[in-house]
């Protein structure tokens, strides 16, 4: 089957005048059909500007597009005229931002802004629009729509906003939904709330969701499949279930056992991932999370280590707990992939030392103050 | 902290449903220096707009027989050099110096305002070649630069307010394209994008409301020191082509040279200046700190 998103080899640098900031180093993924795909890394690691690209948002004129492709059902974004991707836009790919609170024109009515988002795409008169406006108003849980819908974005708490903005993203019942940190900036008691309803309308539209999110927690149980990306690489690709019962890639071990889990024994300490990522403005030469890695070989400060299918692929081992064939492959994207009994410690246990400290001194070092 | 200014500012008009400018309009009647400056201003359009039934006498006419009078019950503030009653020049003068003034100012926010537009939408080779001329213009004296166009243009009441609109062009070009360009990166602009929005959509309906408010703060500002620049155009004999005609530059040019046995002559256009540019002042403050929630009062 075709994927309907095939995002190849993405590379996005910003130049400005002195620097080039390697954004995103050759990102791939597939989104298929009424599917739900989670992309997790921490702030700055591509994951936003991945998919800022897809739809070609990027601040203009620093970030360019400048390799690999983006193929939506069978058309290429990245070289499809303006006027063309403007119907993609909203219609088919519709996107749904972090702050609620600047997401929506402070000088629009909620009226105004959706019927026009309507209006765009669909031709449908205006109390046309305004009907369907209310009615996904009544489909988000925001009560007495037809008031709300007179006000101004102020006037509403950030909850029902989000949920405004939800309500506008999926009025033209799109096939891929680009939700990114939906529910950071808001209370932790309705960030479920609103993962649910991002959930509930997107199975009823058989609408495919990828979820962006610096939180383990949001996709845990929600998507199917999972990315991990670390400065502007996907450096591991799971079933959601199997990238948190199996991780591979020592940043997603980092990653699981720096926050609380309920299922881990008491008392075991959270280790935290030691130093920051790396300065963008950098090339990437090697595995861009060596220098914070436990594990790291020679090997790692000069290669730049590929995804690759865990199950095939030479030292990595795959757990499948025996319940035979996993749904989607494990990929990582690491030169020496932690054992399993490893991964549970969340750090080396007593072999392969000593490690590598050689190599290029962690570049930037000196400077990361700056 | 953010948080805690944004609600705040949140909580006085929360319930009601009503619009922006409506809440503006709100603050900045509570706001009495706004309040005395928008009164002095409605006062002053006011006398300006009905001189014809205010003024005891005719602008024009006057009665060599009763030249240089002081101020009396006859002549509220006594009489020029022809004899003509200054009370009623004051009052066609503020018809004349005010409107020349709004006239300049629109001038100056609609050509500013497209060329900043412009600017800052298209970018490209665009940009760059306007905003240095802009820039050019900027760099000459305002008063300098109106003398030159109307040198250019020819004496007269559409001339001068072309030039002195010419002058305050850079000022607008340039805030809009700032705003324009800030407003590029702000979310709800790639919210509307990545909805589908055309760019032409997104500049009439996301980005020049947006942008309107710190245009209406420099227009209210300007339109004090505009009535300063068409009247000191009528003071250097570059006004209205009619050297009778009522306009306070002109008065005061007229009244200069008798400074020493008729001072009262000098004060009124004088203080009519002052009071206009105090109002036009105040009052541009004012909208300033009602457009912008954020600022305290």
């Amino acid at each position: 089957m075709m994927p309907l998103l095939e995002v190849r080899d993405l590379v996005v640098r910003f130049r400005t005048h002195d620097d080039v900031v390697h954004a995103v180093n050759g990102v791939s993924f597939t989104v298929e059909p009424g599917d739900a795909l989670g992309l997790v890394g921490e702030s700055g690691c591509g994951k936003s500007v991945t998919n800022l690209a897809i739809l070609r948002l990027l601040p203009q004129p620093a970030g360019r597009i400048e390799g690999g492709s983006a193929v939506f059902d069978g058309t290429n974004l990245t070289s499809l005229p303006e006027s063309a991707l403007r119907r993609i836009r909203g219609r088919d790919i519709a996107m749904i931002f972090q702050d609620p609170m600047t997401s929506l024109n402070p000088v629009l009515t909620i009226d105004e802004q959706m019927v026009e988002t309507i209006q765009a795409h669909r031709d449908i008169g205006k109390a046309g629009a305004r009907a369907r406006a209310m009615e996904l108003l009544d489909m988000v849980g925001i009560p007495e729509p037809s008031q709300r819908l007179r006000g101004y974005p102020h006037q509403l708490s950030g909850g029902m906003r989000q949920r405004v903005m939800i309500a506008m993203a999926l009025s033209l019942e799109p096939r891929v939904l680009i939700a990114d940190e939906p529910t950071t900036a808001l209370d932790v008691t309705i960030q479920a709330q609103v993962l649910e309803l991002i959930e509930k309308i997107a199975r009823e539209q058989h609408t495919a969701i990828i979820l962006i999110t610096h939180d383990l927690g949001v996709v845990a149980g929600r998507t199917k499949r999972v990315n991990v990306m670390y400065a502007g690489f996907v450096v591991e690709a799971a079933p959601t279930g199997e990238l948190f019962a199996h991780p591979l890639h020592p940043y997603t071990v980092g990653l699981l056992h720096s926050i609380p889990r309920i299922d881990r024994a008491e008392g075991e300490p959270l280790i935290p991932i030691e130093g920051a990522p790396p300065d963008l403005r950098d090339k990437p030469v090697g595995c861009a999370f060596a220098p914070r890695c436990a594990w790291r070989i020679e090997r790692c400060w000069t290669d730049t280590p590929e995804l690759k299918d865990a199950a095939h692929d030479g030292p990595v081992r795959l757990n499948t707990d025996g319940s035979g064939e996993i749904d989607g492959r494990h990929r990582v994207a690491c030169w020496n992939v932690p054992t399993p009994a490893e991964a549970r410690a969340g750090r080396p246990l007593g072999r392969r030392l000593p490690r590598s400290t050689a190599g290029p001194a962690p570049a930037g070092e000196g400077e990361s103050g700056s | 902290m953010e948080a805690t200014t944004v609600s705040g500012a949140r909580i006085g008009p929360a319930r009601r449903s009503r619009g922006l400018f409506r809440d503006a309009w709100g603050r900045l009647r509570r706001n009495p220096p706004a309040m005395v400056g928008l009164f002095l201003i409605v006062s002053l359009v006011m006398l300006g707009v009905f001189a014809d039934l205010i003024a005891p006498y005719d602008p024009l006419a006057g009665r060599l027989a009763d030249r240089l009078q002081l101020p009396s019950a006859e002549h509220l503030m006594g009489t020029d050099l022809q004899g003509r009653d200054v009370f009623s020049r004051m009052l066609f003068g503020a018809r004349v110096s005010l409107m020349a003034g709004v006239v300049a100012v629109a001038v100056g926010f609609l050509v500013g305002g497209c060329l900043g537009a412009i600017a800052g939408v298209f970018g490209g080779w665009l940009d760059p070649i306007i905003m240095r001329f802009m820039d050019t213009l900027l760099a000459v004296p305002s008063v300098l630069l109106a003398i030159g166009v109307v040198a250019w243009l020819g004496r007269g009441l559409g001339q001068v307010m072309l030039a002195v609109g010419i002058t305050y062009t850079p000022v607008f070009a340039r805030l809009l394209r700032g705003s324009i360009l800030s407003l590029r990166e702000i979310d709800y602009v790639i919210a509307a994008r990545s909805a589908g929005a055309s760019r032409m959509r997104i500049l009439v309906r996301h980005m020049l409301p947006n942008a309107l408010t710190p245009m209406i703060v420099q227009g209210t500002l300007s339109l004090g020191t505009a009535i300063v620049t068409v009247t000191a155009l009528g003071f250097l004999g570059l006004g209205p082509p009619d050297p009778r005609t009522a306009e306070w530059g002109v008065m005061l040019t007229d009244s200069i040279r008798f400074l020493r046995i008729a001072p009262y002559l000098l004060f009124f256009p004088g203080a009519a200046i002052v009071l206009a540019v105090i109002g036009f002042n105040l009052l541009g403050d004012g909208v300033r700190e009602a457009l912008d929630p954020r600022q305290r009062r």
